[in-house]
């Protein structure tokens, strides 16, 4: 326990970016469901599986144009 | 100069509202928090893979360890993000047709060209500061009796390599009309610079030595007069590929 202890200072940071983004990016793919292709669950599982490289392949490529 | 500033509001708007800027300010904070812990988590996880009878023992990580880190995940990924990000600041624009109306009402191509490249610039700056000074931050708190030797110097040489690929960026993204072939074209590019490293003569006019050896810079015997020829090989192709995108643009027809 006491080695976990020691890696908090660099987990909580990391872990709070990655779930941020990826809470964010689940909200982004319901609320707007026309991608340029694949489907809502396909984009819900890319961005919650693939930690940061998820929600930058949705963000890039995945999300359509309609705001 | 209106119109130059006016485009760079109108692009920092638009890396805001798609969300690109979070993106890429998460990503690269992350990089800054990777390296450090990495550096502290590689010798016990070697000591996890250590076979019986096979002793595998690693020095104490050290500040040295945390920038072989940070150098390794930026000069890869780093630029990579970088580049994905910024693939499409042309084509798509030039896709979908939305420059016609502001070039018809007068605005100049080059403005457009250079505002892009500009905001493209800064956002790798932002970007390379955030993550450089997170591990920086760390690297201090965690070992703070290391020296380090040419940080700042090895961290320049980066973010001018990196203005140098988003100047290749945008020059294929004036010539050819696709995303994927543009990417795919600077993705040659680079391949090219690696195979020109394999001659020990081409070596010293590598612009590729500004990310290859920025680990070996920390050290305080690292020759850094050796650095000015790639530094200004890169400078100078920098400005000759954004003459030459800029060239393509004027004769682009939207």
């Amino acid at each position: 326990m006491n080695q976990l202890a020691d890696y908090l200072p660099f987990l909580i940071p990391l872990v709070v970016a990655q779930l941020g983004l990826a809470i964010f990016s689940v909200i982004h793919v319901l609320k707007h469901p026309q991608y340029r292709f694949g489907n809502k669950a396909l984009w819900v599982v890319v961005v919650l599986v693939f930690q940061f490289i998820g929600p930058a392949v949705y963000f890039l490529f995945g999300r359509g144009d309609q705001e | 100069m209106r119109a130059y500033l006016a485009f760079i509001k109108k692009e920092g708007l638009e890396l805001i509202r798609t969300y690109k800027l979070l993106l890429m300010f998460l990503i690269f904070f992350a990089f800054g928090v990777m390296s450090p812990l990495m550096a502290k988590l590689m010798p016990d996880l070697m000591s996890q893979l250590a076979l019986e009878g096979i002793e595998i023992s690693l020095p104490e990580p050290s500040a040295i360890d945390c920038y072989a880190q940070f150098f390794k995940n930026l000069t890869q990924m780093g630029l990579l993000v970088i580049v994905l990000m910024f693939s499409g600041m042309l084509t798509q624009e030039l896709g979908k047709g939305t420059l016609v109306h502001l070039v018809t009402k007068g605005l100049p191509k080059s403005t457009i060209l250079l505002a892009k490249y500009t905001v493209a610039s800064l956002s790798w700056t932002a970007c390379l500061l955030l993550a450089f000074s997170v591990t920086y931050g760390y690297t201090v708190y965690l070992f703070s009796g290391d020296e380090i030797f040419h940080l700042f110097y090895s961290v320049s040489v980066l973010w001018l390599f990196g203005l140098f690929l988003l100047a290749v960026s945008s020059f294929f993204q004036t010539i050819v009309k696709s995303q994927a072939t543009q990417l795919i074209l600077v993705a040659f590019c680079i391949g090219g610079l690696f195979l020109l490293k394999l001659f020990p003569k081409m070596e010293e006019y590598n612009p590729l030595t500004l990310v290859t050896d920025n680990v070996a810079m920390l050290d305080k015997a690292y020759d850094l007069t050796s650095l000015t020829i790639p530094i200004f090989m890169t400078i100078g192709l920098t400005i000759v590929l954004l003459l030459g995108s800029l060239l393509a643009f004027f004769k682009k027809q939207l």
